[in-house]
């Protein structure tokens, strides 16, 4: 964490990043403070903009697939997935319930794995790296699953336009439910550690209180909005792939702070693990992929998935060529962005790393696109810049 | 929590050794991939829906279906899409080659196909590498 006090003529500003603020990944924060409590603070982000939209205009709909997969190394199978259930609807095919049904096996794989990930980085922010070590040591069992599942740990490439490419075998369908039932009981006990251990609920009871009301105002998603009493997941609201055949119970906490939504991720957990003995016991017989054309029919669509972290956005365009058109991503963490800057309002400084890593921040994935502004602060257009490049070659 | 700490002080670690000790690796796991001549039409799909351009196939006589297949281990992906692509079973990925490190850049361009055909590509000199160390 890079930190150095900058004086205003009335008040302290205190920037953290763009290096490291608090994550792995870059983000420039600035907050206002009196004494050791913050009164304000500003947010900026792009910091890791890699133009994956815009690259993905020059590529046919299948490679398009796994550069999308890349968007996010944690819920790689979420971005797949939204793109081919959007391709998939504007190219009018029918996947197979087989399919729609892996589909959600491993997306609740994932989320099982996203949230034990978060767990330990989340105790890890708190100075609490026994539970960090142990939940990561935990969370191999679930990578492991997902390695002999698909055949990668990450990027797990499950998805193909039409289907998936990976069925599940019964050796295979044992050892999930072996490692399922594992990580049930441990996950029990590391509910009862975060609403127990006394040191720890010092830094999350009470901590980045987020009120009904302003989670609603703000448009925060996911987890984060579930832990303040908001009903919002993309799974009950519009089920897609086979969400309406398997159910799934939503975890609500009204308290909105950070020990609600530790409490909110465990519980999820316990529900994911509910849905994928669910999904095993009743998987649909058939095949697994449907035929795709390589041109998809022009129009456009929008595709939604309840991501580890709420909602992934996609707005897909056709033009009935073989390339896509136009492919919008929203990630969840861009809308989680703004309950970080709210709620940090009136915490010690020493609290910001635990806000920040409350909402379970993806910071790459939410880098979509970076308006740059000139000294005059007119906007850089993509014109402007190819001009101002030319000028330059001609002065060489 | 307490618990947990004392009981591990009595555990074997729950990390590996690597490289002296090796777990095995899943039926599935996407490694390096291979490309068998004897089926293959030349129809090029594997390369066409290729994310990462990593496939090249040649043509050296078309009538005669003789193909070779440049391979670029340093490009791939792994996301197994030229496998689901091939309609003849020609292109399989092995779950036993995956430390495919190398500290020079010649390992990672791999050249598939019958060795008569792949002899006018490669010259005279023996194929350096046709196969990873």
């Amino acid at each position: 964490m890079s930190e150095a006090v900058v004086q205003d003529k009335k008040r302290f500003v205190v920037p953290i990043g763009p290096q490291h603020p608090a994550l792995k990944e870059p983000g420039h924060f600035e907050f206002t403070v009196d004494g050791e409590i913050v009164t304000g603070a500003t947010v900026r982000l792009g910091y890791a903009h890699r133009g994956i939209e815009k690259a993905v205009e020059s590529r046919n709909w299948t490679q398009s697939l796994y550069l999308l997969e890349r968007i996010c190394g944690i819920c790689s199978h979420v971005h797949a997935m939204t793109y081919c259930l959007g391709v998939e609807k504007l190219a009018g095919a029918e996947v197979p319930p087989r399919a729609q049904a892996i589909r959600v096996l491993v997306a609740e794989l994932e989320r099982v794995h996203s949230h034990l990930l978060w767990l330990g980085v989340a105790a890890h922010e708190a100075g609490f790296d026994t539970l960090f070590m142990y939940s990561w040591r935990d969370r191999e069992t679930v990578m492991d699953l997902l390695e002999s599942f698909t055949g990668n740990r990450v990027n797990y490439s499950a998805n193909i336009l039409g289907g998936v490419k990976c069925d599940v075998t019964p050796d295979l369908a044992s050892a999930i439910l072996k490692g399922v039932d594992f990580l049930e009981e441990r996950s029990r006990h590391y509910l009862n550690v975060v609403t127990t251990d006394e040191v720890f609920l010092q830094r999350t009871r009470g901590v980045g209180t987020m009120s009904k009301e302003v989670a609603e105002r703000l448009g925060v998603v996911g987890p984060t909005a579930r832990a303040s009493g908001v009903a919002r997941d993309i799974r009950i609201e519009a089920p897609y792939a086979a969400y309406a055949d398997f159910p799934v119970q939503i975890v609500l906490a009204e308290a909105g702070d950070l020990e609600a939504r530790f409490v909110v991720r465990i519980k999820e957990l316990f529900e994911s693990y509910r849905l994928i003995h669910e999904v095993i016991d009743k998987l649909p017989p058939g095949e697994l992929q449907t035929r795709m054309p390589r041109k998809i029919k022009a129009g456009e669509t929008i595709s939604r998935v309840e991501a580890p972290r709420g909602e992934a956005f996609y707005f897909i365009k056709s033009n009935g060529s073989d390339n896509p058109e136009r492919i919008k991503v929203r990630t969840p963490t861009l809308c989680n962005m703004g309950s970080v800057v709210a709620t940090a309002v009136g915490h010690q400084l020493a609290d910001m790393p635990m806000i920040l890593a409350g909402i379970d921040p993806c910071f790459s994935c939410n880098d979509r696109t970076v308006a740059v502004r000139d000294a005059a602060g007119a906007l850089v257009t993509w014109e402007s810049l190819r001009q101002r490049r030319l000028a330059h070659q001609e002065n060489k | 929590m307490l618990v947990d700490t004392l009981r591990s002080f009595f555990q074997k670690p729950v990390t590996r050794l690597y490289p002296f000790e090796r777990n095995a690796s899943p039926e599935r796991l996407r490694g390096k991939l291979h490309w068998n001549p004897d089926n293959c039409t030349g129809c090029c799909l594997c390369a066409k829906d290729c994310p990462s351009d990593a496939i090249e196939v040649i043509t050296i006589d078309k009538k005669a279906k003789k193909f070779v297949m440049r391979y670029h281990a340093d490009r791939c992906t792994y996301c197994a899409q030229c496998v689901q692509n091939c309609r003849f079973s020609c292109i399989s990925m092995a779950s036993g080659e995956w430390e495919l490190a190398s500290t020079s850049t010649e390992p990672f361009t791999v050249y598939y196909g019958n060795e008569a055909d792949l002899e006018p590509l490669l010259g005279k000199a023996p194929p350096p590498a046709v196969d990873m160390p």
